[in-house]
């Protein structure tokens, strides 16, 4: 009923190819831009900005630039903490030496340091597949972390080897640093977010992610066809690290405002990789339920206790935390192995029929 | 086709959140101090001592005078388990509340002191954080007493060499420090003294991920023969630390920590084989005090502390109890200051910069000989109170040296240079002009 396809007829090929053939479907994705470009905005106040929303944003978006690697291109990777820790680290020398530059045009550029990076260490995936891929990208992760510790010029020799956000403007609002509103930084966010997700929608269903699907699928049949593994393999390293670099400095600049080399080490590449894993591989969607189920429910939970009134010990609830959102991964896993995309899939297939099952 | 709807479940769990941020509202005449606890995580061993003395000092509070002045402590803890993230969580949570914001993790404290000057919560960083907080001119908002890393260090240097560092003169020194911005803290100052003295100094660091297996790092120090090791360890590195000195004989009376390296329970692991191995303090455990007599009347015996067996005369259960005394200090000279009873975060600022605990004044607390006296003032937030040597005996640390005292010559100008450079890293940063 609420989901009858039935009446949308396509006339041409332009409509049938559309982003969302099914009007529903639009009006739902309105419906919720609308919600995060005015309700939340308007609703929200600080904590829920830098606690659920921004990290949500943050941690989607990596997980897409993952997604698009492991997804849609079927190469398994376990350094994307230290990619987007080139992406932060690369952002913040921009910003360093050249302190005019507009935020924008600096995390624009230092996806290219990641993607460089990635490149460098996507080559093995020419004569490597499978786990032993996924070992090869645990060396960049052990690699780099460490020179985040020793490169001394990485953090301006500071001497606690930590890097700081500056306080930056642009046109005039204070976009990053301590002196900014979590708002702003909310927008900020949203827009790059939204903005790289589009692109990613677009390239993943054209030329190029049928290519990378094919890949995936089996390489051996994608080169008989006649593509390009070499191009096909290292493309999709480039822009997924693109993408990882971006969120890395999202994540440094426009939320924690400081980092340390630790905090880009093997448990945030786990953390990106179940975001993508329970949210579905090979779907955008899926990056986005991911990353609510893993970053923000855990907060959500922690505040519950004390908003109900319930006398539990925070240390308890952390214990409790654990539990239930294990509990929670492994369940959604059994019911959906696919991941949760698929799991809205299925619903939404069976909203399709109701309340008439042929 | 997977497009649509791209963020489903965001709503719903934004909705509960923001019902459920509405802090909750503080009931008359209560001030709400709330902690960054830790008992969950690595570091867990030795948070949960220190959060069960903060606690129970202001329960004992509660019980004994019905608050400070009047005004009932409602303390509260947010939990961390160390986690930087988890942290800077907690601050947005209980920023709006809590009149203090305890970071209790060095990598937690670089996140909000930038953001103290904008939301005006004092930080209290008690023995630990960015020695450079000390000058108050630069932080206004960052408050590190009785003493930084750099004063510890200063002394430590002072006890092993006697008195003079002089005497120190082409020996070898090894930091054995964790590879996190806690760990690299002393690194300046040590390395200031080894190039005015002429001793050796190098810094070994222990990864995060090694702190149990410190294997190699202790194959290094046997080949480099030091005359002492130093150690800025925190939770499973020490216990590491201390039974590889023990598998490799080296000799405990030559192996020095600094406060947070000097834990009951990560010696108890070594018993005997850990004798001499000594640790700064600037606490001393006194059971039989009148605040802890207290704590025992009040809270232990009336069944309302979650202290374990022992755990009253551990080092970190009382180092816990003189921090929150800090806190309530702070609190009663912003009373008295402002004349009112309730006190918001910035008179608590206020009442920070002007701790003044002389032993008259710790007498009259019943903390006599707990902590060395010590007072703040605008351009030191810190206060730079003495420290104790303390002893491992094979069952418990026991006091082996008089009060140390830093020494500021060597500590002041490297203060002022870091400060600055601090500032200037993060302009437009307000300084305190009116401070002299």
């Amino acid at each position: 009923m609420l989901y009858r396809t039935a009446g949308q007829f396509k006339t041409s090929y332009y409509a049938d190819h559309a982003l969302f053939p099914v009007r529903q479907d639009a009006m739902l994705l309105g419906f919720i831009l609308l919600l995060a470009f005015v309700v939340f905005p308007m609703t929200a106040d600080e904590f829920v900005f830098k606690a659920l929303l921004v990290p949500v944003l943050i941690y989607a978006l990596a997980a897409l630039g993952l997604n698009i690697l492991t997804g849609f291109a079927g190469q398994l990777s376990l350094g994307t903490g230290a990619f987007m820790g080139v992406g932060a680290y690369a952002c913040y020398k921009l910003v360093s030496i050249f302190p005019e530059m507009n935020i924008v045009v600096a995390i624009a550029l230092s996806g290219f340091f990641s993607a460089a990076v990635g490149v460098a260490f996507g080559l093995p995936s020419l004569r490597i597949k499978g786990f032993y891929l996924a070992i090869a990208t645990l060396a960049a992760q052990f690699f780099l972390v460490w020179l985040f510790e020793k490169w001394a010029w990485l953090y301006n020799y500071n001497s606690s080897g930590a890097i700081q956000v500056p306080n930056i403007d642009m046109f005039g609002v204070t976009v990053a640093g301590p002196n900014a509103s979590a708002v702003v930084q909310y927008y900020f966010v949203l827009c790059v977010v939204s903005l790289i997700t589009l692109l990613s929608i677009n390239i993943t269903r054209g030329r190029i992610g049928r290519i990378w699907k094919s890949v995936r699928d089996m390489d051996i049949a994608a080169e008989l066809v006649g593509i390009n593994l070499m191009k096909a393999k290292l493309s999709a390293f480039a822009v997924s690290s693109y993408i990882v670099g971006i969120a890395g400095a999202l994540f440094v600049f426009l939320w924690r405002g400081a980092a340390e080399p630790v905090l880009f080490d093997i448990p945030l590449s786990f953390r990106v990789l179940f975001i993508a894993i329970i949210g579905g591989l090979g779907s955008i969607l899926g990056n986005y339920l991911g990353a609510i189920l893993i970053v923000a429910l855990p907060v959500v939970i922690s505040a519950l206790p004390s908003a109900l009134g319930l006398p539990v010990s925070s240390a308890t609830v952390e214990h409790l935390n654990t539990m239930i959102i294990g509990a929670l991964i492994i369940a959604f896993l059994i019911i959906e192995p696919h991941g949760l995309a698929r799991f809205w899939a299925i619903i939404r297939e069976k909203l399709i029929m109701w309340p008439f099952p042929h | 086709m997977k497009t649509f709807l791209k963020k489903t479940l965001l709503p719903a769990a934004l909705l509960v959140g923001t019902v459920l941020s509405v802090p909750a509202i503080a009931a008359e005449d209560a001030i709400n101090v709330t902690n960054l606890s830790y008992r969950t995580g690595p570091f867990a061993a030795t948070g949960t001592p220190l959060m069960n003395g903060q606690r129970d000092y202001m329960l004992m509070l509660n019980e004994r005078d019905g608050g400070v002045n009047g005004v009932k402590l409602n303390y509260d803890e947010c939990e961390t388990g160390y986690n930087t993230e988890k942290g800077a969580e907690c601050y947005e949570k209980t920023k709006a509340t809590s009149i203090v914001t305890q970071p209790w993790s060095t990598g937690i404290t670089l996140q909000v002191l930038p953001k103290s000057n904008v939301d005006k919560v004092p930080i209290l960083a008690p023995g630990y954080g960015f020695s450079p907080m000390t000058d108050g001119k630069v932080f206004q908002w960052a408050f590190n007493p009785p003493a930084t890393y750099w004063d510890g260090a200063s002394m430590i240097l002072k006890a092993i060499s006697d008195g003079n560092v002089e005497n120190l003169k082409g020996k070898k020194i090894v930091l054995l420090h964790l590879d996190a911005p806690y760990g690299k803290e002393p690194i300046p100052l040590i390395q200031a003294y080894a190039d005015k003295y002429g001793f050796t100094f190098l810094p070994i660091p222990v990864g995060v991920k090694e702190m149990q297996n410190q294997s190699a790092q202790w194959l290094q120090i046997r080949r480099e023969r030091p005359d002492f090791v130093l150690m800025w360890g925190w939770g499973a590195m020490n216990v590491g630390a201390v039974t590889e000195a023990v598998k490799t004989k080296f000799p405990m009376d030559k192996f020095v920590g600094i406060w947070w390296s000097g834990h009951d329970g990560d010696m108890k692991s070594v018993g005997e084989a850990g004798k001499g191995y000594r640790s700064l303090s600037w606490s001393l455990p006194d059971s039989n005090s009148q605040v802890m007599q207290d704590i025992k009347k009040y809270v232990v015996d009336a069944g309302k502390s979650q202290i374990g067996e022992g755990e009253f005369d551990w080092v970190f259960y009382q180092r816990g109890v003189l921090i929150s005394m800090f806190t309530v200090e702070g609190i009663k000279a912003a009373q008295e200051h402002f004349g009112t009873k309730v006190v918001n975060p910035e008179q608590l600022r206020w009442g920070l910069e002007n701790l003044k605990l002389d032993e008259a004044k710790l007498a009259s607390i019943g903390m006599s000989g707990m902590i060395g006296p010590f007072s703040t003032a605008c351009n030191n937030h810190a206060g730079h109170a003495g420290a104790w040597m303390m002893q491992w005996d094979g069952g418990k640390f026991a006091k082996v040296s008089d009060l140390l005292s830093a020494d500021q010559d060597m500590i002041a100008p490297l203060v002022e240079a870091e400060a600055k450079k601090y500032a200037e890293a993060n302009a437009p940063w307000p300084v305190n002009e009116e401070c002299k």
